[in-house]
């Protein structure tokens, strides 16, 4: 009787480890806490914002001190014209550091489960590939997100009060600012999507960097100084990423961009094209 | 239950595994043994399905790993030392792999302990020993409560009081009536712990039987003989089925013949033998056996002739 009842519970103790099933939200979370469970990580976004703060400070206080000198020359600042424009996307003009360090992160969500081995762990318990995909897509739009609008909306508290100081006309409620914050942070999302496909596509951080870095940066500045000479150049650059965002969201600067249909249609491939390109390829490749 | 038809991997042009079939039964350890390279790994990863067969199928439980609801709580699996990112702790890595089945986190601290990992749970897993990294990837394994374990190699690295607790892990969980693959290259870990044998050899399988038959199924009667007159011997032994080795200037060994029948022979050739000693085959011998045929059989189909050493001795 007594070593019967000691041994029935241990019979059942296979529920020690529940019965849940695989499911997306679990993969999710198990995603999360990968991510944020690295100091790395933690230290790179607060990193971004803090530069993207600091940029917008300087900036502000740079253009603020130029207008200063200028308003004592009257002529001078008729030709300047209006100011609203440049003054309300000062909070983003740090976007340049946040798109590469979150794209460069974004690219190590994938390329660093092959580097470690722990692709080997990950894809084992979610064998069916793809939630760990999706999921780490959704993280990582989640992460962009969240940091581009901190790092813009910190930027303007900290930008604010040195605008007001020069008088300069940074307004949260202008038509200006909230394009300039919509488009930065849907920037920052569109590089970091295309930093996980790179690193799923080619397995390796450093190599996933360098390309995402040329298509965002390289290229554009060598098409930007060629174009003059090549004529076909500059059309050519309306389909790089960076300009069909632009046009897309009527920045100035995009005069003769696509047009916006064309433009969004432009984004939605550089997104979606490597996105499930790397879906397909993780799901056929051996781990 | 694990069950392999026919499965096939190619990396290029070189067939890592070659149409393999077995089945792992429930309730026994079975060992997979073989030399570095000869596609024990690439077969273990097909099986949870980390690579694609190039032909043939394997399932586990009448069903492809992938296509269960739990693989989790299928298949534990050990496949390489380290397979974790080194600046996490033991513990995220684990919560991490808990999470995707919604395992509750009561458990990963249960196989932490079990692992004998609580002491350095919250460290970072960059500064574990292959021991240490050795049972964490067993504390993943174990995670679900499988049905299925599968440990590739699982005593590399481990201290001798860890190769004895791998060594009754897997025989307590066979005992509790599961399923237990466990591959090595060490002939005297297998001879130990399993009850099974699959022998593999340049991707192919070249025995599939319980241990006791593995090392018999090859165990020609073998003896060392002593004596003075070794060549008069030799000829007396002599014979289609009788493999003769000269040692030394009075010792032969007799491969073929048991004790009594050349002691019957030196009798009534009237030849004075004074030292006639069983040779036991060991496992490792067996094992050698084995595998030299399978090298051999693959060498000598692409390289043309027949090897003649092994004919040699069989000329009357």
């Amino acid at each position: 009787m007594s070593t019967e009842t000691m041994k029935r519970p241990r019979a059942a103790a296979p529920g020690a480890a529940g019965n849940g099933k695989l499911s997306f939200l679990g993969v999710l979370r198990s995603e999360f806490i990968k991510f944020f469970s690295l100091t790395s990580t933690l230290i790179l976004i607060l990193a971004t914002i803090v530069v993207m703060v600091g940029f917008a400070a300087l900036s502000t206080w740079g253009i603020g001190q130029t207008m200063g000198m200028l308003a004592s020359n009257p002529e001078m600042a008729a030709q300047m014209g209006d100011m609203d424009e440049t003054v309300a996307s000062l909070p983003a003009s740090g976007l340049i550091f946040a798109q590469l360090i979150i794209g460069a992160l974004a690219v190590m969500v994938m390329s660093s489960e092959f580097s470690t081995g722990s692709a080997r762990s990950t894809f084992v318990a979610a064998p069916t590939r793809a939630p760990v995909f999706w999921a780490k897509a959704l993280l990582v739009s989640i992460v962009s997100i969240v940091v581009a609008l901190a790092s813009i909306l910190a930027s303007f508290l900290v930008a604010k009060p040195i605008a007001d100081n020069y008088k300069l006309p940074l307004d949260f409620g202008s038509e200006a600012f909230g394009r300039n914050l919509v488009f930065g942070v849907l920037y920052v999302l569109m590089v970091a999507l295309i930093g996980l496909a790179l690193g799923t596509l080619l397995r390796n951080s450093a190599g996933g960097i360098v390309v995402l870095t040329a298509l965002f940066f390289v290229v554009p500045i060598a098409v930007g100084g060629f174009a003059p000479m090549v004529s076909w150049l500059a059309d050519a650059a309306r389909f790089l990423p960076d300009q069909a965002g632009a046009a897309l969201m009527k920045m100035p600067g995009a005069e003769h961009a696509l047009e916006p249909w064309a433009s969004a249609l432009v984004v939605a491939g550089w997104v979606l094209i490597p996105l499930i390109g790397a879906a397909l390829v993780l799901q056929r490749r051996d781990i | 239950m694990i069950t392999a038809e026919l499965l096939s991997k190619d990396y290029g042009a070189k067939r890592a595994v070659d149409a393999v079939s077995f089945t792992v039964a429930p309730g026994k350890v079975t060992g997979f043994l073989g030399p570095n390279g000869a596609g024990k790994s690439t077969t273990m990863r097909m099986i949870v399905g980390l690579d694609r067969p190039s032909g043939g199928s394997v399932s586990v439980n009448g069903r492809r790993y992938a296509e269960h609801a739990a693989p989790l709580r299928e298949v534990g699996a050990l496949l390489e030392a380290k397979s974790m990112h080194k600046s996490r702790s033991a513990r995220t890595h684990l919560r991490a792999i808990a999470a995707t089945h919604s395992i509750p986190t009561r458990r990963v601290d249960e196989v932490i302990e079990l692992t004998g990992l609580a002491g350095v749970a919250t460290k970072k897993v960059g500064g574990f020993s292959l021991g240490m990294g050795q049972r964490l990837g067993i504390a993943v394994a174990l995670l679900g409560d499988p049905q299925t374990l599968i440990l590739d190699e699982p005593v590399n690295g481990l201290d001798p009081e860890g190769v004895l607790w791998v060594r009754n892990l897997a025989r307590q969980q066979a005992a509790a009536g599961k399923t237990v693959f466990l591959s090595s290259h060490l002939m005297s870990e297998m001879a130990v712990t399993a009850d099974h044998l699959i022998v593999i050899g340049r991707g192919r399988i070249v025995a599939d039987a319980p241990i006791e038959q593995v090392i018999g199924g090859h165990n020609v009667p073998t003896c060392t003989v002593k004596t003075d007159s070794a060549v008069e011997l030799m000829n007396a032994l002599a014979a289609a089925n009788v493999h003769l080795t000269r040692l030394d200037a009075e010792t032969i060994e007799v491969a073929g013949l048991d004790g009594r029948a050349i002691a019957t022979r030196a009798l009534e050739t009237g030849i004075l033998i004074h030292e006639l000693t069983p040779v036991r085959q060991s496992l490792e011998q067996a094992y050698m056996a084995l595998t030299q045929g399978e090298v051999e059989y693959q060498s000598g189909g692409s390289d043309g002739p027949s090897p003649m050493t092994n004919t040699r001795q069989e000329q009357p």
